[in-house]
């Protein structure tokens, strides 16, 4: 009897639970999915804005119909955006790889090798993770001046590689030293010198933190935005931000959904390659953070 | 590292300076020297135009800010950024980390998605965010007026009363989705076994979070604040492109008074004494941490 009345309570409090359970996955649910629209609703608005016409902006529509994709083309000639996109790729490309190259061989000396003054040596690598690039902003402005080269390319490349070092040898040294000791030891006694083991043993196992650093700077370089626009000043020079920043006062801010095809034109293949290698970005982005 | 059983120190000191010096070369030159040049500068006067820099001062530019009531005010309005701004991104990324920390379909996929406002350019976000705010057809006054709250239509950045929290709240937008990535590692990283044995005991999934959970997580929760806390004090180009630090001054912070005073107002002095300010700043809270923080010492500054 006793034993009847367990077993119906017990289902019913299992109902009871399994009512919960539902009603915890609906708001779970709604939750996600409220913070999901209020996540990508900016990014559509814009590409909505961008197949607008001014008539259609001012009549606070949100759906661009009829659509306006002749804005695409106006914009590309207007923020003259082929020249951004190639300024752009070449002073993030080269940075970039000087910096990754650079990178793997201080963290291939800081982790794997014992020498004096290798603790101070660590020591700045950390400062410059830490420190505000505002610190070097003036410096760096009075002396590209001095040397003539504001508004040329390597007053970009230079500092961004300068900036990009210290994440990429914190993450390298980070890698180096999880390595196994044997590999080495092997080479060693076959002969080979230091640099031949890093170049041919140990750099090739390295390819997953590699491409880490070189998400991490493509991404910092190519959005960068003080420095460029402090250090190039002229038009012919500009990167993308900075050609961008520059149509807000031009004639085109009138123009809104010209603007819009530009941030359209400009995000478009940063968010291409993060949708095609979205874990080398998730990994890139937050390696600082997390550490492997 | 015990390479070799008679370690030679020159070679050794060779090899290691070998593969570091070229690091070392352009961080001395990138980093170190325009520390001491930016410190140097704020120990003088100077226009940033006549061919040497102007008289020592010694502290007179410190002196200067501290009587300059911009600078308090760009000083209180870097602290509230940050005051406001971490608490929100680290709780909002704390709760959808722990929604997404279990089997979910298209889990993935949000994840992805949550992550986009990470990846997106600072200036295009800046520039979608000036039009959601902008008072007439804005998306936000235009969806106020949609929901019948037609009354709360604000010029919101155009009022120095709501243009910080305005600000702040495109910063929280664009960062969650970091908060979010790096909670969500850390809460799969969390021993499986002690949290099924408490589940066992009967502890349900309030107790489990708050009691289990987010104490296990208390130094990845610090470490995301910490990172949110010294972004937060770098922050320029968002407040720079959408406010330019007005309307007066509602929204000026560190970052943006010393590109002003720089190079727009010439005083390399003034400017040059907010940097070292700012760096200040950001290097004790990053020391600080060291203390709070043992697990994640690496991230101090040695």
């Amino acid at each position: 009897m006793s034993m009847v009345a367990t077993t119906a309570s017990v289902a019913r409090a299992q109902r009871l639970v399994g009512h919960r359970a539902r009603a915890g996955r609906g708001v779970l649910w709604a939750v996600l999915l409220v913070a999901l629209a209020l996540s990508i609703a900016p990014g559509l608005y814009m590409v909505s804005l961008s197949l607008m016409d001014n008539p259609q902006l001012f009549a606070g529509r949100l759906v661009p119909w009829p659509p306006h994709g002749e804005n695409y083309p106006r914009a590309w000639v207007a923020s003259n955006i082929g020249r951004l996109y190639w300024n752009s790729l070449y002073v993030t490309t080269v940075s970039m790889v000087v910096t990754v190259a650079i990178s793997a061989l201080a963290g291939y000396g800081l982790g794997r090798i014992r020498f004096a003054g290798r603790g101070l040596a660590y020591a700045i690598v950390l400062v410059g993770l830490t420190i505000p690039l505002q610190i070097a902003l003036i410096p760096l402005f009075i002396n590209l001046r001095t040397l003539g080269l504001l508004n040329t390319p390597l007053a970009l490349i230079g500092p961004y590689t300068a900036f990009g070092l210290a994440f990429g040898t914190y993450i390298m040294k980070g890698f180096f030293e999880g390595l196994p000791r044997e590999l080495e030891e092997a080479a060693r006694l076959d002969g080979a010198g230091d640099f031949r083991i890093f170049a041919w043993v140990m750099l090739p196992l390295t390819r997953p933190a590699l491409a880490t650093v070189a998400i991490f700077l493509f991404l910092q370089n190519w959005n960068e935005f003080l420095f460029a626009l402090t250090f190039v000043t002229e038009g012919r020079m500009r990167t993308l931000p900075t050609g961008i920043y520059a149509l807000l006062s031009s004639e085109f801010y009138g123009n809104y959904p010209i603007l819009a095809a530009s941030l359209v034109l400009f995000s478009v293949p940063v968010l291409v390659l993060y949708f095609l290698f979205q874990r080398e970005f998730i990994e890139g982005l937050t390696a600082g953070a997390v550490k492997h | 590292m015990r390479l070799h059983t008679a370690p030679r120190p020159w070679r050794q000191a060779a090899a290691g300076y070998g593969f570091v010096g070229p690091a070392l070369v352009i961080l001395g030159a990138f980093l170190l020297y325009p520390i001491v040049y930016s410190l140097w500068l704020s120990f003088h006067e100077w226009d940033g135009y006549t061919p040497h820099w102007g008289p020592f001062v010694g502290l007179e530019n410190y002196r200067a800010l501290a009587d300059d009531e911009v600078f308090w005010r760009a000083m209180l309005n870097s602290i509230v950024f940050v005051v406001v701004r971490t608490p929100l991104e680290v709780s909002l990324g704390f709760l959808l980390a722990l929604l997404l920390n279990r089997r979910l379909a298209a889990r993935s996929l949000m994840r992805t998605l949550f992550f986009v406002p990470v990846v997106m350019s600072l200036i295009v976000v800046t520039i979608i965010f000036q039009r959601v705010y902008e008072p007439n057809t804005g998306l936000l006054n235009t969806f106020l007026r949609g929901i019948g709250l037609g009354a709360w239509a604000h010029p919101w950045l155009g009022d120095p009363a709501t243009a910080l929290p305005a600000v702040i709240a495109v910063s929280v937008w664009k960062n969650v989705g970091f908060s979010l990535v790096i909670l969500l590692a850390g809460l799969q990283s969390l021993p499986h076994d002690v949290l099924e044995a408490a589940r066992v005991d009967g502890a349900n999934a309030w107790q489990l979070t708050f009691r289990m959970i987010t104490p296990l997580m208390r130094p990845i929760l610090a470490l995301t604040a910490l990172l949110s806390i010294i972004g937060g004090l770098k922050v320029f180009d968002l407040i720079f492109i959408m406010t330019r630090g007005g309307p007066t001054y509602s929204t000026e912070v560190l970052a943006t008074m010393l590109y002003r005073e720089a190079f727009e107002l010439n005083h390399m002095g003034v400017a040059s004494a907010i940097a070292v300010i700012l760096v200040a700043v950001v290097l004790s809270i990053a020391r600080v941490q060291a203390f709070v923080l043992p697990e994640s010492q690496e991230w101090g500054t040695g």
